[in-house]
């Protein structure tokens, strides 16, 4: 990546720029993050509560730059066979069975024991080369010519002993590989990083990496980027229903509505050809909104209030 | 600059941000590629390598605009309220009429009444050409707020360590920068009751203002973390039943910053080989080098089950104060520890679990308390325990009690400390007295310990966490 010239990623302006036009508006904070890490070669790891767009900025990323995408999505019980690399077994097998045909061939003419061996030796093996190597993600991505963005998504679902294996490729862009030896990147790839915080990071992982925490956006900010997602929202309503959504945010809920639930209720209304919020409307669409029939249960009383602060002006 | 951002990580590291000397070369080249030009932007790319958590970031956020905010208060602004009531209280007193001409003066570039003064009187003249009088009155914060940082390094500010110091560090800061010309001036124009006086001592009033903020801002950087460590230090090794009511809240949290630590350290989870399913690819791999014949056999490796703990306190008056951080700390570490029952007795006893579901760790202590609170029987408490738990203990549970083996002289029941300690994989004793008072009086402690695989003395955070570092060891 850093050997090529991006000018989408010359300056913080730039990139926030370049993310708009694909419909990811971002705040400062997240350009400088991307911006930095492309001059420092360092991953990025995104935290913040689910649905604020941490993986969509991976996305957009690779949007941007016209770099594939490599991801890997994280989970408990992950090993380097999936992630890293594996042999193909099967065609190993069927190649020993080759070689055991062909070895009389091979060692016709030798008197003795020692002779044999050192015919053998002559003979190249490609038993463990990367003709039999399956690359998984994470070698995928540093086999890339032209670079790539790598997505390590959810890390923190993934087990310590994966963090620990992380740790070559964060800092050095290379794996190690015990029988073939240690494989570079060929270009270095952009590294994102997201986590849910279900669990703390180790302090190693966290070291390597730039620490971008986004947090739900503000008013302005959401009125944006909902107008940049669902564009044909009238701009009243759209307003209506992104306070509807920040005082959402504001009560104790089991789980707090994010961008893309956002999004989604601005589709919805759309559908409905709603063009202002009222009780009636908000009531059989808050499901969109929330998850947990807890949690629509607990809003129900205080539904008119919100409705009658957000659409007071 | 490079130097100034060492120190500015020295500044967070007092204020418990963990910063490696990678990191802060990380930080030296995000300054590098971001420039100094743009505050905001040198704010968030920093904050991307020094702050690792939400919670250091608001701490880097708060320092770095202490830090980095040499730029001063505009203080032309302040004027305004300050010639407001030099107008007022020139109205009050009618005498001095052409004190309102110099606030006047400020705006239009007339001679004020303080350079009409100067030109009369040669040391007043002096001091209008001393640089600090020459900031002063051209408003020029950078030129003040640069003699004022030097002035502070001199005075050796950055050791500043209690706020008892503050006024201390003000006056030599003052003095380093000149003010005692000003005041002298001041004194003599007072006693000429030149017109000129309310001018010149607004001016000492902005130096000195300015300063106090100044020396404030600096003890907030660099004192307050160290006096902060200072406190947990001691907080740490003092008695926790001497600890004062104001302070408990502090122990708290350090108690939840102790548990993190340990939680931190032991939450690497190991496997172990449970023979049952066959791991096939790895088999198969395995067997390749030996012409496919499969029979390095390789299992499926599955999670250890997680141990069980079960927590034993004595709540009654002389214990309480113990249990309580017992409990907070064994509840703290519940990620890391997952299945904590707790047990509160002093003559009767029982389980606690569901008040820590239910409620906050804190108000469920008080909860504990409040309801088995009272005269200590370890004879019945034991009975009482062995009814509820003893079926449930087996050799992954581990037993931790805490008491101070004050049974009054009751019946001790020593047959049933055994048969727990016989089923169980360990029975921990921790006891809030010395060891030294343990076979003394009504205390049962030596009996007990007899069926106990550890009996420790436990009396402040400093020897809990170090047991429960342990206790994580063994149970793992």
């Amino acid at each position: 990546m850093h050997n090529q010239d991006f000018p989408q990623l010359a300056s913080v302006e730039s990139i926030k720029e370049g993310f708009e036009s694909f419909g990811y508006i971002c705040s400062d904070k997240i350009a400088t993050a991307v911006f930095l890490a492309f001059q420092l070669r360092k991953p990025i790891l995104v935290e913040g509560p689910p649905g604020v767009g941490k993986t969509e900025l991976a996305k957009t990323t690779s949007q941007l730059l016209e770099t594939p995408l490599i991801r890997l999505q994280c989970y408990e019980g992950l090993d380097e066979a999936k992630a890293l690399y594996e042999w193909k077994y099967g065609k190993q097998l069927l190649y020993t069975q080759v070689l055991k045909e062909k070895l009389g061939d091979l060692l016709q003419g030798t008197h003795d024991l020692a002779e044999s061996v050192e015919r053998l030796h002559q003979f190249g093996d490609i038993f463990y080369s990367e003709e039999f190597l399956e690359p998984r993600p994470l070698l995928k991505a540093m086999q890339q010519e032209r670079g790539a963005i790598l997505l390590i998504d959810e890390v923190d679902k993934s087990d310590y002993e994966f963090e620990s294996l992380l740790l070559e490729i964060l800092s050095d862009y290379q794996i190690s590989i015990p029988e073939i030896g240690t494989v570079k990147a060929r270009t270095t790839p952009m590294v994102f990083l997201t986590s849910n915080n279900t669990r703390d990071l180790s302090d190693a992982l966290k070291r390597r990496c730039l620490h971008l925490y986004i947090p739900f956006p503000t008013v302005e900010l959401e009125e944006r980027i909902i107008r940049s997602r669902v564009p044909d929202v009238d701009e009243k309503l759209r307003h209506q229903l992104v306070e509807f959504v920040h005082s959402l945010r504001q009560m104790d809920l089991k789980k707090i509505p994010a961008i893309s639930e956002t999004i989604d209720w601005a589709r919805s209304l759309l559908l409905l050809h709603a063009d202002k919020l009222d009780e009636e409307l908000v009531r059989s669409t808050l499901n969109v909104l929330l998850k947990f029939e807890d949690d629509i249960d607990a809003t129900d009383s205080e539904l008119r209030q919100l409705i009658r602060d957000t659409t007071r002006d | 600059m490079p130097d100034s951002l060492v120190s500015f990580i020295q500044v967070l590291r007092t204020h418990d941000v963990r910063i490696s000397p990678a990191e802060t070369l990380d930080a030296m080249h995000v300054a590098t590629t971001l420039g100094y030009s743009d505050r905001t932007l040198l704010r968030d790319g920093l904050g991307m390598t020094l702050a690792k958590t939400p919670e250091e970031e608001a701490i880097f956020l708060q320092c770095f605009d202490r830090f980095f905010d040499r730029q001063l208060a505009d203080f032309s602004e302040e004027q305004q309220p300050d010639e407001q009531s030099a107008v007022e209280d020139n109205e009050t007193d009618t005498a001095s009429t052409p004190d309102q001409d110099s606030s006047e003066s400020d705006t239009t570039s007339e001679s004020s009444p303080l350079e009409e003064a100067a030109q009369s009187d040669p040391s007043l003249e002096e001091l209008m050409q001393s640089e600090l009088m020459q900031a002063l009155m051209n408003n020029d914060r950078n030129a003040l707020s640069l003699a004022m940082t030097k002035a502070g390094e001199a005075a050796g500010l950055q050791q500043i360590q209690m706020f008892t110091q503050k006024g201390q560090f003000t006056r030599k800061i003052l003095d380093a920068m000149g003010e005692e010309q000003i005041r002298k001036s001041v004194i003599e124009l007072e006693r000429a009751d030149s017109p000129a006086l309310s001018e010149l001592q607004r001016y000492r009033d902005i130096l000195r203002e300015q300063v106090r903020d100044h020396v404030e801002s600096q003890y907030l950087l660099h004192a307050q973390g160290k006096t902060q460590q200072f406190m947990e230090d001691v907080l740490s090794k003092t008695r926790l039943s001497n600890i004062e009511h104001t302070y408990l809240h502090r122990v708290h949290d350090l108690v939840r910053k102790m548990a993190k630590k340990l939680a931190a350290r032991h939450s690497h989870k190991r496997r172990e080989y449970r023979r049952g399913q066959l791991n096939m690819p790895r088999t198969m791999r395995a067997g390749i080098t030996n012409d496919g014949l499969m029979f390095d056999v390789h299992w499926r490796r599955t999670r250890k089950e997680k141990p069980q703990i079960l927590a034993v306190c004595d709540v009654s008056g002389s214990v309480a104060a113990y249990a309580k951080f017992l409990l907070l700390f064994l509840y703290s570490l519940q990620d890391v520890l997952p299945r904590v029952r707790s047990f509160a007795f002093s003559s009767n006893l029982g389980e606690v679990s569901e008040l820590f579901e239910q409620y906050p760790v804190e108000k469920a202590i008080e909860l504990v308390n409040w309801k088995y609170g009272g005269a200590t029987d370890y004879g019945t408490a034991l009975t009482d325990f062995a009814n509820l738990a003893l079926d449930d203990i087996n050799s992954n549970t581990t037993v931790i009690i805490l008491g101070d083996a004050r049974n009054n002289k009751g019946d001790p029941k020593l047959e049933i400390m055994q048969s727990i300690y016989q089923r169980s994989r360990q029975v921990i004793w921790l006891n809030p007295e010395s060891r030294r008072a343990w076979a003394t009086g009504d205390s049962e402690m030596q009996r007990y310990q007899s069926a106990c695989h550890f009996a420790a003395e436990c009396n402040n955070l400093k020897q809990l966490e170090r047991i429960i570092d342990q206790l994580l060891k063994s149970t793992r």
